[in-house]
C-alpha cells in the first residue's frame, strides 16, 4: 500500500484531476477482457494503489522517476483492451493510463507519417486520418477503443496485417520514457545506451582495434531499439509518442466465401495467399460460425467454414485480385456469398466476442501457426479440447502465419471450474507450438515463452536494457521478464496460519502411527503428546508458515504457470 | 414495488448482463459521459463492471455510484456499439428503478416526479397555463381544443410552458393550418407524457398517464398523433404499448414532424418552391435515431428544399454524438451536459454548415446552452422553423 503521503506527492505531479486512488477507481483501473479466477485475486496484488493519466511526457517522467525513487510499481496502460495480462498488476503501484496523451501531432505527406501521442484510439486516428484521404496500413481489432501504444506496447497482427504486417511493421519511430525517466527518441538513441550494446564487442577483440572499429559501427547501424519496445509491454519504458506509416485512403472491396469442410477453406486461403494480395483474410471454423447463430447473429453463409478476405488499391487492383478471387473459391468448391453479407462480415470485423454471451465468460487464447499447417493444429486443438466449449478464428499476417484465437466459454460464476479451465488458454500456446508456432503476445499469462518469442539474442538484449535501466524491476513486473510473484498479505497470513495448525496435527498423528519410527530417529520429542510438545509443535508450524511464504515470494511466475498447468487440467477434468 | 436488492434486473433476467459485459471498451469513446471526463468510472464499461461485482455479492448500490449513474445521458450510443449486445438502454432504465428503490435517486427526479403527481407536467405550473404557447396562433387553435379529429398535435410540457420552446409548436400548427389539416389538441387533458418516469425507471407510475391519453385519443377519434418532441413521441410509440399492450394503440399513428411532413411531400400535398439558401447540419435526437430507428425522413424534407444544402456531421445517423440533454443529465449535472452540448456544436462547424438542425426541444435547449458557451457563431433550428421559414409561413 502507498501512504497517503505518497499519494498526495504522485497526485500533486500528474494534477489533482487526472489522479484518482479512491477504491473503485482502482479496481476499474485493474483488470483488462479477461476474467481472473478469484484464487489469483487472493494469491497476488491485483489491484493498483493509485491511478494516474499523465498529460504530458514530462509528467510521465516525473511519476517514473518518483516511483523509482520509492520503489513503486509502475503498471503502464492503454485502454485496457487485451486479455494477456499486459496491463494487470500483480504488486499493486500505480497504474498510468495514457489516454490523455492523445493528441495527433504531425502528419507528414512526404514521408507518409503521422505522429501521434501513444494515448490516442486508433478509431479516432483513423476518422481523423481519413479527412485527408489517408489512412493507416494495419489496426487491431479492438480499434474502437484501443490506444496506439498500447498495440505498440502488446505486439500482435490485425486488419491490414495480411497485406502490411504486423504492429512492427507499422512503427517508424517511438518516443518513450525509460524508467529512469529520461525521455528519448528510439531512432536516435542515447550514447550509453548504444555503448551499452556495442562494449560487449570491444572486449571480445581487445587488440585488433581495426576490427573493434568496423564491430562498432555495424552495431550502430544494426541497433534497432525501436524494435526493443514492441511487445515490450512497456517493462522498457512507457511509449508517450508513436511515429506510423500511413498511405493513401483507397476503396476496401471485401468478399466471403463459405466451404463444406475445413481442408476446401484452408487450401483456397493458401491459394488466395499465393496469387493475390489480399488486405486482410480471416477465417472462422464451424463452430465458431455456429456460434453467431446461437447468438442471433448469423453469418447467413451457405456452408459452414467461412473466411472474410478484403482487397484494397486501386479499382483496377481490386477487379483484377477480384477475378483472380472468384477462381480460387471456384476451384475449390466454396460459395462467394452475396455482396450485402460480405459487406455485414467486413463491418463485424471489430466483433469476435459476439459469442461471449453464451458463457456469459471468455477464455482467450492466441497463438501464431504457419498457414501450411492449420489444418492439422486445428484438428489438434478439436482432439485436445474435446468436451470443451470453444471456437477458433483467425487472421493470416503477411509472412504466411495465422494468428488463430480461441475462445473459450466459461461461467466464472463457478468458481473452481473457472479456475481449473485456466489451463486451456495455456495449454492451447502448447499446441500451436508444436505445429512450429509461436506465442502471439506474451504479456504476463505467455510470460514462459518470452525467450522463444523473442528469440535468444533478442531476448538477452532486451532483458541487458531492461537491467540497465530498471535493474529493482519497478516498470511493470511480471510482464515479459518472469520475476518472482509477490503474494498478496492476506494469502501470506493464510501460509502463516495453516502451517501453525496443521504442525501440530500432523506431528500428533505421526505421533500415534510412526512413533516408533521417530524414536528410532530421536525425534520422539517432536510428537504432540502434552500441552507443552503442542506448543512447541505451534511454534515450528508458525516458523514453517513464515519460512514457506518468504520462499514463495520467490517463486518466479512463469514456474508457478507451468507448474500449475497439469494440476489445473486435472482438476478441469474432475470439475467440469 | 421490487425493495429486494437488484430484484428489478433479476426479474428482467438482466443481471447477468455485467458478466455478458466484454470489457472491449467500444462503449466508451463513444459515451458522452465518459469522454466528458476520460474515467472509465464514467463509461457504460467502467458502471457494468462496478455493477457486476455489486451484483455478484448482492450488494446495494452505494449513493455515490446512485450519482454516476446518473451521469448518463442514456443516448445509447454504448447499446448501438455493443460487442455482446447488452440491451444497455433498458439496463440503464432497470438499474435508475433499483436506485429509487434504494431512496436515492437525484433530488431534480424527485421534484420533477412531485411536480407530475401535483400538476400533470413536469413545470410544476398550473395545466390552465398549458395552452400559453399558442398565443401566436390562438386564431387557429381556439377551436380545437378537445374537438374530435382524426389528427391530433401533442406538444408536450417543454413546448408548452417554455417560452422559448413555444415557437416549435406554433410553426407545427402554422403548418396543419396551411394544409388545411383538421386537427384537434388535447389543451388542459394533455399531461406529462411520462418520459421522466420512463428514463428515471419508474413504469409504474407513468401508466396512468398512458391510460389517460390513449382513452383521450381515442374519445376524440384521432388517428394520427403529431409530435415535435421526440420524447413525447417514444413514450407513445414504444412506451405506452410496452407497458399497456400493442393492442391498446391499436388504430393510432404516432409521427415526430418529420415523418408527417415526409408523408405529406409524399402525397404531394405540400411542395417547397422557394429558395432556401442555408447550409445546414443535422443532429438526429437520440430519441428518434437510435431508439426507434428513424432517420430517413428529416433528410428527406431537408432535401425537399430547393437552395439547402445539407451537411452530415462525421458521426451521424445511428453514430450521431448525444445533444448533452437526455436521460434527465440537463437536470442532474447541467455542467456536464453543457460541455457535451460544446462538442457537437464544434462538430457542426467542421461540417462548414451555419445552422444546426434538430427536431427536439431538449436538443434545442441544450444546444442554445452549447452555442452561449462556446460562443461559436452556429444558428440553431428547430426543423419545424426551417419548414415555416421555406413555406414563407
Amino acid at each position: 500500500m502507498l501512504l497517503k503521503k505518497q499519494l498526495q506527492q504522485i497526485a500533486d505531479i500528474v494534477g489533482e484531476d487526472y489522479f484518482s486512488s479512491e477504491e473503485y477507481m482502482r479496481k476499474l483501473y485493474s483488470h483488462d477482457v479477461g476474467a481472473l479466477p478469484n484464487l489469483v485475486n487472493d494469491i497476488l496484488k491485483t489491484q493498483v494503489d493509485a491511478v494516474a493519466q499523465p498529460t504530458s511526457p514530462e509528467v510521465v517522467s516525473k511519476l517514473l522517476q518518483y516511483c523509482l525513487k520509492n520503489k513503486i510499481p509502475v503498471i503502464p496502460r492503454g485502454h485496457g483492451t487485451s486479455g494477456y495480462g499486459g496491463a494487470l498488476p500483480t504488486k499493486a503501484g500505480l497504474a498510468i493510463e495514457m489516454t490523455r496523451m492523445n493528441k495527433i501531432h504531425n502528419v507528414d505527406t512526404s514521408n507518409m507519417t503521422v505522429e501521434v501521442g501513444a494515448g490516442i484510439i486508433w478509431g479516432n486516428l483513423i476518422e481523423e486520418l481519413e479527412d485527408q484521404n489517408l489512412t493507416v496500413r494495419a489496426y487491431p481489432s479492438s480499434a474502437p477503443s484501443s490506444t496506439v501504444g498500447g498495440w505498440v506496447a502488446a505486439g500482435g497482427s490485425g486488419i491490414g496485417s495480411t497485406k502490411y504486417g504486423g504492429v512492427s511493421d507499422q512503427i517508424v519511430d517511438l518516443e518513450v520514457v525509460l524508467p529512469d525517466g529520461r525521455i528519448i527518441r528510439t531512432s536516435s538513441p542515447p550514447d550509453d545506451i548504444i555503448e551499452e550494446f556495442v562494449k560487449q564487442e570491444y572486449n571480445y577483440f581487445p587488440s585488433d582495434d581495426e576490427y573493434i572499429w568496423a564491430i562498432k559501427e555495424v552495431e550502430k547501424d544494426d541497433f534497432d531499439l525501436t524494435s526493443f519496445f514492441v511487445d515490450s509491454n512497456g517493462t522498457l519504458g512507457i511509449i508517450t509518442k508513436v511515429v506510423l506509416k500511413i498511405i493513401p485512403l483507397h476503396a476496401i472491396r471485401p468478399f466471403v466465401a463459405s466451404f463444406k469442410t475445413k481442408e476446401q477453406m484452408i487450401w483456397a486461403m493458401q491459394e488466395i495467399m499465393k496469387e493475390t494480395r489480399p488486405f486482410y483474410l480471416h477465417f472462422i471454423t464451424e463452430g465458431f460460425n455456429q456460434m453467431l447463430t446461437d447468438v442471433d447473429m448469423p453469418t447467413h453463409s451457405q456452408h459452414p467454414w467461412v473466411f472474410l478476405c478484403a482487397f484494397e488499391g486501386s479499382k483496377e487492383q481490386l477487379d483484377n485480385e477480384e477475378a483472380s478471387l472468384k477462381k480460387i473459391v471456384d476451384n475449390n468448391m466454396g460459395v462467394l456469398e452475396p455482396q450485402e453479407v460480405a459487406e455485414h462480415e467486413w463491418d463485424e470485423r471489430f466483433y469476435p466476442m459476439r459469442i461471449k454471451r453464451l458463457g456469459p465468460s471468455l477464455a482467450p487464447s492466441e497463438v501464431y501457426v504457419p498457414l501450411s499447417n492449420l489444418q492439422s493444429f486445428i484438428e489438434r486443438v478439436d482432439r485436445h479440447f474435446k468436451g470443451e466449449s470453444f471456437a477458433l478464428e483467425g487472421a493470416v499476417n503477411n509472412k504466411g502465419e495465422v494468428a488463430v484465437l480461441a475462445w473459450f466459454l466459461d461461467d466464472e460464476r463457478k468458481t473452481i471450474a473457472f479456475l481449473m479451465g485456466w489451463y486451456r488458454s495455456l495449454d492451447f500456446i502448447e499446441l500451436g507450438l508444436k505445429e512450429n508456432g509461436r506465442a502471439y503476445s506474451i504479456g504476463m499469462w505467455n510470460v514462459s515463452h518470452s525467450r522463444s518469442f523473442f528469440g535468444k539474442k533478442k531476448y538477452a538484449s532486451i532483458a541487458q536494457l531492461k537491467k540497465k535501466t530498471d535493474p529493482k524491476n519497478i516498470v511493470n513486473p511480471n510482464k515479459v521478464f518472469p520475476g518472482p510473484i509477490q503474494l498478496s498479505m492476506r494469502f501470506n497470513y493464510l501460509i502463516i496460519i495453516a502451517a501453525t495448525i496443521i504442525a501440530p496435527v500432523v506431528l500428533w498423528l505421526a505421533g500415534l502411527w510412526v512413533g516408533d519410527i521417530m524414536a528410532a530417529y530421536g525425534l520422539e520429542w517432536l510428537a504432540v503428546t502434552n500441552l507443552t510438545s503442542a506448543l512447541v509443535a505451534i511454534g515450528i508450524g508458525l516458523f514453517a508458515g513464515v519460512a514457506v511464504s518468504e520462499i514463495a515470494n520467490y517463486v518466479p511466475i512463469n514456474f508457478m504457470l507451468t507448474m500449475g498447468r497439469p494440476f489445473l487440467r486435472l482438476g478441469r477434468k474432475i470439475f467440469h | 414495488m421490487g425493495t429486494k436488492t437488484f430484484e428489478r434486473l433479476r426479474e428482467s433476467a438482466l443481471d447477468v448482463e455485467p458478466l455478458v459485459c466484454a470489457r472491449c471498451g467500444f462503449c466508451t469513446f463513444v459515451c458522452p459521459a465518459y469522454n466528458d471526463t476520460l474515467w472509465d468510472s464514467q463509461s457504460p464499461r467502467g458502471k457494468l463492471y462496478q455493477l457486476r461485482e455489486l451484483i455478484l455479492k448482492n450488494q446495494p448500490i452505494p449513493e455515490d455510484f446512485a450519482e454516476r449513474i446518473f451521469k448518463c445521458t442514456l443516448c445509447g450510443a454504448c447499446q448501438e456499439i455493443c460487442q455482446t449486445k447488452i440491451p444497455l438502454l433498458t439496463f440503464w432504465q432497470k438499474v435508475r428503478q433499483e436506485i429509487n428503490d434504494a431512496g436515492l435517486w437525484p433530488k431534480v427526479v424527485h421534484l420533477l416526479d412531485e411536480s407530475i403527481q401535483s400538476s400533470k407536467n413536469i413545470m410544476d405550473l398550473d395545466q390552465e397555463d398549458r395552452m400559453l404557447w399558442t398565443d401566436m396562433v390562438d386564431d387557429i387553435v381556439e377551436d380545437r381544443i378537445d374537438k374530435p379529429a382524426k389528427v391530433a398535435y401533442f406538444a408536450g410540457c417543454n413546448i408548452s410552458f417554455k417560452g422559448t420552446l413555444a415557437p416549435i409548436g406554433e410553426n407545427t400548427i402554422k403548418v396543419f393550418d396551411h394544409l388545411g389539416i383538421d386537427f384537434t389538441i388535447l389543451g388542459e387533458e394533455e399531461y406529462c407524457c411520462g418520459n421522466p418516469y420512463f428514463v428515471g425507471g419508474e413504469w409504474d407510475k407513468a401508466k396512468e398517464l398512458a391510460i389517460h391519453h390513449l382513452n383521450k385519443l381515442k374519445d376524440l377519434g384521432v388517428k394520427t398523433v403529431v409530435f415535435n418532441c421526440p420524447g413525447c413521441h417514444r413514450a407513445f410509440n414504444e412506451e405506452y404499448p410496452h407497458m399497456l399492450g400493442k393492442e391498446s394503440v391499436a388504430g393510432i399513428e404516432f409521427l415526430p414532424f418529420s415523418q408527417f411532413i415526409a408523408w405529406m411531400l409524399r402525397e404531394g400535398k405540400l411542395k417547397f418552391t422557394k429558395e432556401y439558401n442555408e447550409v445546414i447540419a443535422w443532429h438526429d435526437p437520440c430519441e428518434l435515431g437510435r431508439h426507434q430507428n428513424i432517420y430517413d425522413e428529416a433528410r428527406e424534407v431537408l432535401n425537399a428544399i430547393p437552395g439547402l444544402v445539407l451537411r452530415e456531421m462525421k458521426h451521424s445517423r445511428n453514430k450521431a454524438d448525444c445533444c448533452g440533454g437526455g436521460g434527465l443529465l440537463k437536470g442532474t449535472n447541467p455542467l456536464m451536459s453543457v460541455r457535451i452540448s460544446g462538442r457537437r456544436i464544434e462538430a457542426t462547424e467542421k461540417t462548414g454548415a451555419t445552422i444546426l438542425a434538430s427536431e427536439c426541444p431538449s436538443c434545442m435547449m441544450s444546444f442554445m446552452d452549447g452555442i452561449e458557451n462556446t460562443g461559436k457563431k452556429i444558428k440553431f433550428k428547430d426543423l419545424s422553423q426551417i419548414v415555416v421559414e421555406a413555406l414563407g409561413l
